[in-house]
């Protein structure tokens, strides 16, 4: 059985039944001033309807990538969705960093003058996948799917555009489209995800992310 | 409390509530294992096939190699890592189902101690050189040049089928010789001998699902027997018919299938036969028809009456009856003999006795029937056996073998100490080992080649034991190799085929070349529905097995004389020593694999070490506790291990488990325990001249030192803790009709 807090009726599993006493009324108003102020601190999301986005900051640091990579090129000034390279994304686990073949499927012909397009290009002619550094991780001993969460908030999000996915990618990745080489710039840690999980109504059963 | 407002219970609540706030307080803290950005690489593919999805794992069949039956796998692959193991459902010999050595095959496949390099001895030490340096050498040594006498060439393997058998076959042929020695220490070659003789067939059809009673002579078929998988699953249906099947097991030390018996019955090791002939006698006299047999052996059978037979075997003479009253009013039965009816010097003549138990009862055409052959005899397996080990030390004694290749075998481990093995092969010149791991044989030859796990490379395998569905199991690479300079066995065999300038294999380029070439040239009745050869090869490897047809197939009964000695003890060395065999360490192959060295022992639980197992009245007579050390010594040498203290054993029996007390195999293996094996006194059957595994008589003294015995279960009582429920006995005579058991 899983057990929530309830703020108007204390311990409550699945059904909704009251299954223990409320909490004492001083603790109560604590308790609401805080979630109020946190409430005001974060307007409904404007374009992914049906979503809280989860809060909290990391100043992640600059990563020295074998190719600057541009995300904002890609997906600020040419629009290209998130899911066209990280094709996975929608499919598995994890969202893959795109096979080199799929960089050459466009570069063959275009920019191939820009430098990065040269080394990109030295690559794929020596057979060899650029050796990219990981930014964004999670502990072995946590589940994560970007599945689930693409057909939570993207799929299975009634008015929810496909066009506008990163905005929910933002929700854990930061506004990639402004940044060059990805940074990490949420936390990605149990709080950042059990909070996101509350305010969303995901699935909080401690199984469900450790496995 | 008393003196404020806050009560008891809200104290505690707000305790509570305080844990949890210091529990998320501790969420947000940044953790040491969350991975710091940019120290880790993350590789995409170049290209990747259509079907790979990063993340989501891929199911490939290929057949398992741990032990000669051959079972259908499907390996997990995800990001070009094989991952997990489970049974290939289309297999007809293991049905999906795969057993702990099938899943820990994963460990010999990335194990660290895998050969990398090929060694040249050099100034008597192992040297890493390159392959061209050491094909160069084998071809000085094998090749055309050499000038070598194909008889003083020999090939010394484990159980070998399929292609690489036809290969094999064609470079020995090629070098002239006739020389392959197939060894197994767990085989079932006496039982064989004995069918052929008296059946007409080899290895028939056991349906131990048909049998409504089994009565067993030490044949642990669920655990370390011809096809493990393949008979538990009999089994199971044998014990979930109705009426349930009685299984009776008969046997000097308690096997896996032992301890799964309604009836298991300690037998003073060699005895049998006696006790088969024992049961003979009750039928005969009680009702059952021998007038088929010969006078002879009614004479034999009427000899062996109960008082002599409880004399001689040590179980008792009601006990006799009444498992022969059993076997008579609960047709059809089956009569099996395993290790340790075959494993002396009249082992075959005990076996006979078991078999003609099967005749007597009218078992032969019901529960046993035939299973023909298949119709590519040069592809099924050829059976190991101990007789070729024995063949091959009298070789190497008399400097009969100037080069010998090893594959798939790992004989200066397994042979007794008094073969001599490890000086005698120093009369071979040229030793070469295709072999994954730096074990003994290894080490000890002047050439390492190594090759590909099982999980890297190609080949086809048809299971040492096929009673149902005749059928060619695909291996095929479930990964890239990890060592790239580890090189397929198939390959390794084409290019001394193509050395020896064999026709009709220069065309091939790699043994997956060949092997496809081999496919498409079957007969179009085995290749089904396929539309073109490609066809074809697509749905070999999707499905892993391709069915073929049974030739022939019928069994006769044929009683012959049977011929038991006069059993004698030995005082001077009063017990009995039984080299145990389990499903997990197997004959000492799976040693180098941590999760089998931590898979407790099926009946003492003990991981990681060797044991001696001990009768409760024997160990009170030697005066020794549990993890006691005690010496076992036979006129062959010693070996010093930790006394477990079971029931499960005769009293007159010393039983130390095989698989252990390696002297090289790698950091898992190398230095622990002890290899009962190397005591083992050089007796064989005198019919068909296999080693007697359990003829070795041997004293116990107390060594004089003691440690914790490191097992799982720490306790041979529940405690009071009810963990397995139990029901009185005349609870389970009214229920179960356990009335007709015991």
């Amino acid at each position: 059985m899983s057990v929530v807090y309830s703020f108007f009726s204390g311990w409550v599993d699945r059904s909704g039944a009251s299954i223990g006493g409320r909490l004492p009324g001083y603790l109560m108003a604590l308790m609401g001033v805080v979630a109020m102020m946190v409430l005001a601190a974060s307007p409904a999301h404007a374009d992914v309807p049906n979503a809280v986005p989860p809060k909290g900051e990391h100043q992640g640091k600059h990563v020295e990538q074998p190719i600057e990579f541009p995300h904002d090129i890609h997906a600020n000034v040419n629009k290209i969705n998130c899911m066209y390279c990280h094709t996975y994304a929608r499919r598995s686990k994890v969202a893959g960093i795109p096979p080199t073949s799929k960089c050459m499927g466009c570069h063959m012909v275009i920019a191939t003058d820009k430098p990065r397009i040269k080394k990109l290009t030295e690559y794929w002619e020596k057979r060899e996948p650029p050796r990219w550094k990981k930014v964004h991780d999670v502990p072995d001993f946590v589940h994560f799917t970007h599945e689930k969460h693409l057909k939570r908030f993207v799929f299975d999000n009634q008015g929810m555009e496909v066009e506008k996915v990163s905005e929910v990618c933002a929700f854990c990745h930061g506004e990639v489209k402004k940044m060059t080489v990805a940074e990490k710039v949420k936390p990605l840690n149990m709080g950042f995800c059990a909070r996101c999980h509350e305010a969303n109504k995901g699935p909080f059963d401690c199984w469900k992310c450790h496995k | 409390m008393s003196g404020n407002n806050v009560n008891r219970r809200d104290f505690l609540k707000i305790l509570g509530w305080g844990g949890v706030g210091v529990a998320v307080a501790g969420c947000d803290r940044p953790t040491t294992v969350t991975l710091e950005e940019g120290k880790e690489e993350v590789v995409a593919y170049l290209q990747p096939e259509e079907y790979v999805i990063p993340g989501v794992g891929v199911w490939f069949a290929s057949t398992c190699q741990q032990c000669p039956a051959g079972c259908g796998v499907h390996g997990r692959v995800r990001e070009g890592r094989v991952l997990k193991m489970e049974g290939n459902p289309d297999s007809p010999i293991n049905y999906g189902k795969l057993c702990q050595m099938g899943q820990a095959g994963l460990q010999g496949h990335y194990n660290p101690d895998r050969l990398k390099k090929p060694l040249l001895r050099k100034g008597g030490a192992l040297t890493e050189v390159s392959w061209e340096e050491a094909m160069a050498q084998l071809d000085q040594k094998v090749g055309i040049a050499s000038g070598l006498n194909g008889e003083r060439f020999a090939w010394f393997t484990g159980t070998v089928s399929g292609h690489q058998s036809v290969l094999l076959s064609a470079h020995l042929a090629s070098m002239g010789s006739k020389n392959h020695f197939v060894h197994e220490v767990i085989n079932d070659a006496v039982v064989r001998a004995v069918n052929q003789d008296m059946l007409g067939e080899a290895a028939p059809r056991y349906l131990l699902d048909q049998a409504k009673v089994v009565l067993s002579f030490g044949a642990d078929f669920v655990g370390a027997g011809a096809s493990p998988v393949y008979f538990a699953n009999s089994y199971a249906k044998f014990r979930t018919a109705t009426p349930r099947g009685v299984l009776i097991q008969v046997e000097p030390k308690m096997t896996l299938t032992g301890g799964s018996a309604d009836l298991w019955v300690a037998i003073r090791p060699g005895t049998e036969g006696v006790l088969a002939l024992g049961i003979a006698n009750y039928l005969t006299t009680n009702g059952v028809d021998a007038s088929g047999l010969p006078e002879s052996l009614r004479a034999l059978i009427s000899g062996y009456g109960p008082d002599k037979v409880s004399k001689i075997t040590g179980v008792s003479a009601d006990r006799v009856a009444r498992i022969a009253a059993l076997l008579k009013d609960r047709s059809p039965s089956l009569v099996l003999a395993g290790a340790s009816a075959e494993g002396h010097a009249h082992g075959y003549q005990s076996v006979a006795a078991i078999t003609l138990l099967n005749i007597l009862l009218g078992n032969v055409g019901k529960t046993i029937v035939p299973s023909g052959a298949s119709q590519f005899p040069q592809m099924e397996a050829k059976p190991g056996n101990t007789r070729d080990l024995l063949a091959f030390a009298n070789a190497a004694e008399q400097k009969a073998l100037d080069v010998v290749f090893f594959h798939g075998a790992n004989p200066v481990y397994t042979a007794p100490a008094a073969l001599g093995l490890a000086e005698k092969i120093k009369n071979i010149p040229f030793k070469v080992a295709f072999s994954c791991f730096p074990d003994e044989t290894a080490m000890s030859a002047d050439l390492v080649l190594p090759i590909l796990s099982a999980h890297e490379d190609w080949g086809t395998h048809m299971g040492v034991y096929q009673p149902e569905q005749k059928s060619i199991s695909i291996q095929q690479p479930l990964m890239e190799p990890i060592y790239p300079d580890s090189k397929g066995f198939g390959d390794l065999l084409l290019v001394m085929l193509k050395a020896r300038k064999v026709t009709g294999f220069d065309g091939f380029e790699d043994y997956y070349a060949y092997l496809k070439s081999a496919f498409a040239a079957l007969p179009a009745s085995v290749k089904g529905d396929a539309v073109s050869d490609e066809d074809f090869w697509g749905k070999t490897l999707q499905k892993g097995i391709v069915k073929v047809a049974t030739v022939g197939g019928s069994l006769s009964t044929k009683a012959i004389e049977i011929n038991l000695p006069e059993f004698k003890e030995d005082s001077s060395r009063p017990y009995h020593l039984v080299p145990s065999a389990r499903l997990g360490m197997w004959d000492g192959r799976h040693a180098n694999l941590p999760w089998l060295q931590e898979a407790p022992d099926q009946i003492s639980k003990v991981v990681w070490t060797s044991w001696v197992e001990v009768h409760p009245q024997t160990a009170a007579k030697l005066g020794v506790k549990e993890g006691d050390f005690i010496k076992v010594a036979s006129e062959h040498g010693a070996v010093e291990a930790q006394v477990y203290i079971y029931k499960g054993v005769h009293p007159d029996v010393i039983a130390v488990p095989m698989g252990q007390g390696h002297e090289e195999y790698g950091r898992y293996a190398k230095g622990r325990g002890v290899n009962p094996l190397k005591v083992l006194a050089p007796a064989t059957d005198a019919k068909t001249g296999e080693l007697a595994l359990y003829a070795t008589r041997v004293t116990a003294t107390h060594a004089g030192r003691r440690e914790l015995l490191v097992k799982l279960m720490g306790n041979e009582t529940q405690l009071g803790r009810k963990m397995v429920a139990t029901v009185k006995a005349e609870v389970f005579n009214r229920t179960e009709g356990g009335k007709d058991v015991a």
